[in-house]
């Protein structure tokens, strides 16, 4: 088997793991809360910045902070119009997209900043692999299951997933929803604040770094079955496998294009997503 | 009571009066400031990828030509800022408000070949002027007889000119292989910019005899992933990668490649990115080290005895000026043309235009641009300006601009091509030092 073709199936698994964990978070906001939080990537962004000013403790504290902005952006933003339309919804997280990067370009300037921090190189088979991706990808698989024996074994994931299959009854079996919004919310911005120390490690800080992770992150959710994690997680590695393969049998743009095919394909033929209920 | 006596005196003083009535763009000029919207990305992934010191550098020129009491001493220079977002299509929206409400003839700036594209052809039909300072698409101009845009900076074609006729010049004699031995490869951003650029590099790589082109491919600049192309960078062993991008994705493309173990003889980037030398440094340190660029000299790298007198003193106040703004140590290239082309219009262009045509009104910059005759040495990066008329196939574009390769070298950065005006001799291949040097 050529040698540069295994480089370019084991490069999209990492790239698998990186978009895979993203995605993680953002559906588990919509399964549970039931609104897409179009800005997600850019609270990762806030999570990066987090780290490239406080390095030391930095994994820590952008988690626990982007945590703590994920629980402020649910109090102020999504609760107050939790019985809107789904397109306010979907213009207020928009809004704050655009804000989250204006406030990240007057903080910060527009610079890109890096934290300099290098990691070793492993080299097999002639092949190389980078040690930031191998960790990234890691964490993500680690972090799935953490997130999926939470869910499935704890009271409180016992609820998330009850409101997620239905929010209207689960209120008559004692289930406090205000607060497993809340507690989904924060679950969810520490995802990103994770997914933001493992991004760190391998791209440049700037404040439109969500725009490269966004659409893509979206649209494997969507793929997946929006709220669907095992969904979301299936569909991080099929993404990134396409653009990986395809790009090394023709081109970068090809493989970003038959992604595209690929995904709008899927979903005439299931437009609930590969794993989503119909 | 008014009586007839002293209405046909009125009347009569009206008359004698209309010959100074009839040049009513100077008196305007007198009486209110020249207005000129100043539009670049000050925000989004271009900012920092060179237009926001395109802007500091115009706003010194715009400064030091206010201090002077304006253009000709006495019309002081308005400027009307706008920022395009690093979006084409706010480009568009700011440019149209800038005509409609802020009432502008003249727009001076446009980082990004994304944006002038549709800009030119946009002001071209308003019949209003485009001064671009900054992008290079050849596409921009060429087959379109532009009558209102216009540009003194190089253009996309001549960056391939220079990156090809540097590696000609080279290869045997640093790099031990005749030209067609030698294997390129051409990446690059697939917007007009890197389009423009690749499809120079590629022709004007052949024109010299370098006909291994092992590898040209494009991708986004808000790509998230280049591994896939670093793979086939590394399956193709190119000698010499030709990269035309803008950042971050230059800083994504050298980390995955100096992870995934890419190996070459030596980098030429174009412009852009590869321009932001302090971002670069910051970014990879002593890795980047002996890499070329192509670009428009800064013009502090020239030296101000082959210049025009008077342009080492603007040099200085350019550089001192841009330093105690930023806190930058290097000044990129883009400083230079941003100060360049605004000092072009405030002090050649727009003169001309209110002495000998009347006014500032876009009819009178245009020929007042077309008239413009500078010999080499009379700007500050050192090429002349004089612009191709209406009727040629780059009408509009200086015919004089020319760039030149840099190569970044522990201390600075050092000009290498052309051969005639270089500071120091080139360094090929990478020496060992260097992470992606082939062992």
């Amino acid at each position: 088997m050529d040698i540069y073709l295994v480089e370019a199936l084991l490069n999209g698994l990492l790239l698998g793991g990186v978009l895979a964990l993203l995605a993680l978070g953002l559906n588990l906001i919509f399964g549970v809360i039931d609104v897409v939080w179009i800005a997600y990537a850019e609270l990762v962004m806030c999570g990066m910045y987090v780290v490239y000013w406080l390095l030391a403790l930095a994994a820590l504290i952008a988690i626990l902070s982007v945590a703590v902005l994920g629980l402020l952006v649910h109090q102020l933003i999504i609760a107050p119009i939790l019985g809107s339309p789904a397109i306010n919804q979907l213009l207020a997280t928009g809004g704050l997209l655009f804000f989250l990067q204006s406030f990240a370009t007057l903080l910060f300037g527009t610079d890109f900043r890096n934290i300099g921090l290098r990691l070793p190189i492993l080299e097999f088979a002639d092949m190389n692999v980078s040690f930031a991706r191998l960790i990234a990808f890691g964490v993500a698989v680690l972090g799935a299951g953490a997130l999926y024996g939470f869910l499935s074994k704890s009271f409180l994931g016992t609820a998330i997933r009850a409101i997620g299959q239905d929010r209207e009854i689960v209120g008559l079996m004692g289930v406090d929803q205000r607060r497993i919004y809340l507690v989904t919310s924060a679950i969810g911005g520490a995802l990103a604040g994770l997914a933001a120390c493992l991004l760190v490690l391998q791209y440049d800080v700037h404040p439109f770094i969500g725009l490269s992770f966004g659409p893509i992150t979206f649209m494997i959710c969507v793929l997946g079955g929006l709220g669907n994690m095992l969904g979301g997680f299936v569909a991080a590695f099929i993404m990134s496998e396409i653009i990986s393969v395809g790009g090394f049998y023709f081109s970068q743009e090809i493989g970003e294009v038959l992604a595209f095919v690929v995904f709008i394909a899927l979903i005439f033929v299931r437009p609930q997503g590969i794993f989503g209920r119909s | 009571m008014q009586t007839r006596r002293s209405v046909l005196k009125l009347a009569t003083a009206g008359v004698a009066a209309s010959p100074l009535l009839s040049v009513p763009s100077l008196v305007r000029a007198q009486e209110k400031p020249i207005r000129i919207g100043v539009l670049y990305d000050l925000s989004g992934p271009f900012a920092a990828a060179g237009s926001l010191p395109c802007a500091i550098g115009a706003q010194i020129a715009i400064d030091l030509a206010n201090e002077h009491g304006g253009v000709l001493g006495k019309y002081k220079v308005e400027p009307v800022k706008a920022d395009s977002q690093s979006k084409a299509d706010v480009a568009i929206n700011e440019a149209e408000r800038l005509i409609d409400q802020e009432n502008v003839d003249i727009i001076l700036g446009i980082y990004s070949s994304a944006h002038a594209v549709p800009l030119a052809a946009k002001l071209e039909a308003r019949k209003k002027i485009l001064w671009i300072t900054t992008a290079i698409a050849s596409s921009v101009f060429k087959g379109k007889d532009l009558h209102y845009v216009f540009r003194a900076q190089i253009h996309s074609d001549q960056y391939g000119e220079a990156g090809a006729s540097f590696l000609a010049e080279h290869a045997k004699a640093k790099l031990g292989v005749d030209p067609k031995d030698l294997k390129v490869a051409v990446i690059y951003e697939d917007g007009p910019y890197g389009t423009g650029v690749a499809e120079a590099d590629v022709a004007q790589c052949k024109a010299r005899g370098i006909d291994q082109i092992v590898l040209r491919e494009g991708y986004s600049a808000s790509t998230p992933d280049l591994s896939s192309l670093v793979t086939k960078l590394r399956r193709a062993r190119a000698d010499v990668i030709l990269h035309t991008g803008y950042n971050p994705d230059i800083t994504l493309f050298l980390r995955q490649s100096r992870e995934a173990g890419l190996r070459f003889k030596m980098l030429i980037g174009n412009g852009a990115g590869y321009s932001q030398i302090d971002k670069l440094r910051d970014t990879f340190g002593a890795d980047i080290d002996n890499f070329c660029n192509v670009d428009p000299v800064p013009a502090q790298l020239l030296d101000p005895k082959s210049l025009a007198p008077a342009m080492g003193d603007l040099i200085k106040i350019m550089v001192d000026r841009y330093k105690a703004q930023t806190g930058a140590k290097e000044v990129p290239p883009h400083t230079s043309m941003g100060f360049n082309q605004t000092w072009l219009l405030l002090e050649k262009v727009l003169p001309i235009a209110i002495s000998k045509y009347g006014g500032t009104d876009p009819e009178a910059v245009r020929k007042a641009a077309l008239d413009v005759d500078i010999a080499p040495g009379g700007t500050i990066q050192g090429y002349g300006v004089k612009f191709f008329p209406p009727g040629t196939p780059m009408s509009g574009q200086n015919e004089r601009s020319t760039p030149v390769v840099m190569q970044y070298v522990k201390d600075g950065t050092k000009v290498v091509w052309p051969t005639p005006i270089r500071t120091a001799d080139p360094v090929l291949p990478l020496p060992a030092s260097s992470p992606y040097a082939v062992t």
